[in-house]
């Protein structure tokens, strides 16, 4: 029996010191981004290293002036383990962080020299503190952790116990929200509320000293809870991955057959959660619990996983975007249609950047009505019941051959660079005798970039329909003998010309393709190996000059946070090509791969920023 | 789609601006003002942000805010002591803004224009002293101090389009003038009213620019 229990004792010890980098991520992960190239991860100096958005998760302050000049292999990382990033979010709290393999500790302290060890809240590990911020060591691996428990989860506790003190409602700062705002505030009370309408507050998950019950204020009662709240969800955090071994890995197979791909960086995304946890989503969930159940359950298992490949010239992502079954059927019918070889006519061959998209809008219409309307039927909401009817008359009623005929779902669109267009302006011109003005129109020439999109159609003459009538309606339509015009169509200052033949309605500000190309670029169109990966990838391909478009375009069309994944392309030459490889009924695969031709020396850099990129993307 | 419009737009990034203040002064001090604001070399780009919810952090008014505000403008004018038949036309179109207004005398003017100034920006500082003052046969001018500061406050590109634009500084009296003694000044033929014509960037890097006096024959 001794002998049973010592075996039992050193499996136990061996499973729990076993653990790599990658079995400290939490359960609660909805993200994960996994960096696993040794020789990319040693060039890198980590002063570098956080100046990415992606470290920032996990608090640069930790950083300060111990890691100059310090590499990653200098900070005691150990590279045959892989460093993985991570977020997530659950209805209570919010969890970020880093999971590192270590190769020498006392380098590793050194860096992480505002951490104070501390008694452990649990047996077998080493626990370090900074602030918010946690170090766990364990053998040699570690992870950084932050939870944050959430500001509505937070106030209702606070709530709870300040009035069960005999207080009234506490309005704070984020109490005097909009409307459609303060929708997101409100979650279930976590007190019962009594046959007199009080609510008896349930403290259970906090235990405070009772004397700061009735000394604290409302602040400092927050502050407590917020402070107990941390303690409690990071205590339970480190009870499940440490003690009973459950996190993401043994949770979820698909980031575990992940992990052993031997690729640079992996990507783990659950879409699904961040449904369930999405706060607009709120009123939804709390109206239509049921209903919420099965359009959860519909988007189950819808995963995104990925991996990122380094080579010598270029940068390869391979993504997989799974579904489960009901999604998988919708998926399915969207995908059943055939590239619309018209479109290449209307891409140049020297274009900077294009997309083609195809979907078979009626199918995926006719399936996503299939398995949605009765699931809605189910719901005995009066307001469901009465959209469902609306959405079933509207099928019966609808011509939907008409419609769907008229918009069959596949687009494409161009960037044709930056040309010359007229506009108008005024000018005050004056009398040289008595200094009086007067105003004159001038015709002066602007750059702009020429954009073009169209779609496939099968109902030519619904569009000209409309176009006619709006061409009677106001002199800025107007119909040439092939093509329309719209005056002043871009803020009452460009012209916009549509184009409705070849099975396309075309729009477009370019005005050479409506003059001079009215029937696509003729030899000059999009050919070869373009051409054939275009119409291979079915779904959905796009093709960006990176450097070209990016430098043609201005910075200030794109907001702050765009400009950040932006900022890591610009400056650079190559192209990127995004195309669907194959799709299935549960899952679709993606290759977005980065030629940058071998002109660059150090591709580490180039991978991390396009990572970067990635991140800020998915967050 | 819409999404492509905003890129077609916001590239324009030559944006310019007009602008002309004319003064006419009679021998009693009185007078009108007109101030006239013109961005219709800038109107794509200014559509293009008047379509955005906001910019830089800050919310965009919408057309009709702004028209609301300058209505509102327009009826403290009004009330103001020695000001009268108020007038203000805007072309959202063309993007052009028009204000004019008669006044009895250019420290009732000035008083009324401090006013709005110190209402609107809840400071008094923006705006101290007075930079009109008539000497019956002599009008000097400056510029105020919030000109200035506004340089601090503009962004690269702004700064770029005020390059490009045009400042007009007219002012017009009942007698000819004798003389001026900021040399830019360009005096009409007819001797009746002077213009300093500055670019609005070299207005803001240097206000003085703009600094005039005007001195006037006595004999209309």
């Amino acid at each position: 029996m001794k002998n049973i229990c010592l075996f039992v004792i050193c499996m136990l010890s061996l499973t729990s010191f076993g653990q790599t980098s990658d079995d400290l991520i939490p359960k609660e992960a909805v993200t994960v981004l996994g960096i696993n190239n040794t020789s990319l991860l040693k060039k890198i100096s980590m002063d570098s290293l956080i100046q990415y958005e992606f470290m920032e998760e996990v608090q640069a302050e930790m950083f300060d002036g111990s890691a100059d000049n310090k590499t990653l292999k200098d900070a005691g990382f150990d590279f045959e383990q892989k460093l993985h990033v991570f977020n997530g979010k659950t209805s209570n709290y919010e969890v970020s962080g880093f999971s590192f393999g270590i190769s020498n500790l006392k380098d590793l302290l050194l860096v992480f020299d505002d951490f104070d060890k501390v008694k452990s809240p649990i047996n077998g590990i080493d626990y370090y503190n900074s602030y918010f911020n946690h170090l766990i060591i364990r053998g040699k691996s570690g992870l950084v952790l932050r939870v944050d428990p959430s500001y509505e989860k937070i106030k209702h506790v606070t709530d709870s116990i300040w009035i069960k003190r005999g207080n009234g409602y506490f309005f704070d700062d984020k109490d005097k929200k909009g409307d459609n705002e303060g929708d997101d505030e409100m979650e279930e009370p976590i007190g019962k509320i009594l046959k007199d309408g009080e609510l008896e507050a349930d403290d259970s998950e906090v235990k405070l000293n009772a004397k700061d019950l009735i000394n604290k204020t409302y602040w400092e009662l927050k502050d407590s809870v917020t402070n107990v709240l941390q303690v409690k969800y990071l205590q339970t955090i480190l009870e499940e991955i440490f003690e009973k071994n459950i996190h993401l890995k043994s949770q979820d197979s698909k980031f575990a057959a992940q992990l052993t791909h031997e690729s640079e960086g992996i990507f783990y995304m659950d879409n699904s959660r961040n449904l369930q946890n999405a706060k607009g989503l709120w009123y939804f969930q709390t109206m239509f619990p049921e209903l919420f159940k099965d359009i959860k359950t519909l988007y189950s298992g819808n995963i995104v996983v990925g991996d990122i490949y380094l080579k010598e010239n270029s940068i390869e992502f391979k993504l997989q975007a799974n579904y489960g079954e009901n999604l998988g059927k919708i998926y399915a019918k969207l995908n059943s249609t055939k590239f619309d070889k018209n479109v290449l006519r209307y891409i140049h061959e020297d274009c900077a950047g294009f997309f083609t998209y195809n979907i078979n809008l009626k199918e995926g219409y006719k399936q996503a009505y299939d398995i949605i309307i009765p699931l809605l039927s189910q719901q005995k909401d009066p307001r469901v019941t009465s959209n469902v009817l609306k959405a079933e008359l509207l099928n019966e009623f609808v011509n939907l051959d008409a419609l769907f005929d008229t918009y069959q779902g596949s687009m494409f669109g161009t960037f044709n660079g930056v040309k010359k267009v007229k506009t108008k302006r005024i000018e005050f011109s004056y009398d040289e005798k008595t200094f009086e003005y007067s105003e004159k129109e001038i015709i002066g020439e602007e750059e702009m970039p020429m954009f073009t999109v169209g779609f496939s159609t099968g109902r030519a003459d619904i569009p000209e329909k409309i176009l006619n009538y709006m061409g009677k309606m106001t002199t800025r339509f107007k119909k040439t003998n092939n093509y329309w015009k719209i005056d002043d169509a871009v803020f009452n200052s460009i012209p916009v010309y549509v184009i409705n033949r070849n099975g396309l309605l075309v729009i477009t500000n370019d005005e050479s393709l409506a003059i001079e190309n009215l029937d696509g670029y003729g030899n000059k169109s999009l050919s070869g190996k373009k051409a054939k990966n275009a119409k291979k990838s079915k779904f959905m391909y796009s093709y960006f000059n990176i450097g070209e478009v990016l430098s043609k375009i201005p910075k200030q069309v794109f907001t702050a946070k765009q400009n950040k994944v932006l900022d890591s392309m610009r400056g650079k030459e190559g192209y990127i090509e995004m195309t669907t490889l194959k799709t299935s009924s549960s899952y679709t695969d993606f290759e977005i791969n980065y030629y940058f031709q071998g002109k660059y020396t150090d591709s580490g850099k180039y991978l991390l920023d396009l990572i970067n990129s990635a991140f800020i993307l998915a967050k | 789609m819409k999404y492509l419009v905003y890129l077609v737009v916001l590239f324009m990034l030559s944006s310019c601006v007009e602008i002309i203040d004319d003064l006419t002064f009679k021998s009693d001090g009185s007078g009108t003002f007109k101030y006239t604001l013109n961005l219709s070399a800038s109107k794509v780009k200014v559509n293009s942000v008047l379509a955005l919810d906001s910019l830089d952090g800050k919310k965009v008014p919408s057309v009709q805010e702004i028209k609301d505000k300058i209505n509102k403008y327009k009826e403290i004018i009004a009330q103001k002591e020695g000001i009268s038949n108020v007038k203000v036309e805007t072309d959202f179109t063309n993007f052009i803004l028009k204000i004019q207004c008669d006044f009895t005398s250019i420290v009732a003017l000035q008083k009324a224009i401090k006013e709005i100034v110190i209402d609107e920006s809840k400071s008094k500082k923006e705006i101290e002293s007075y930079w009109l003052t008539w000497e019956g046969n002599k009008l000097t001018r400056s510029v105020p101090s919030i000109t200035g500061d506004l340089t601090s406050r503009l962004k690269k590109e702004d700064i770029e389009g005020l390059k490009k634009g045009n400042y007009m500084s007219i002012t017009r009296f009942d007698r000819p003038i004798e003389k001026c003694e900021n040399s830019a000044s360009l005096i009409s033929a007819n001797k009746m009213a002077v213009m300093l014509k500055i670019t609005p960037y070299a207005l803001i890097q240097n206000v003085s620019l703009l600094e005039n006096s005007i001195m006037l024959s006595d004999k209309k």
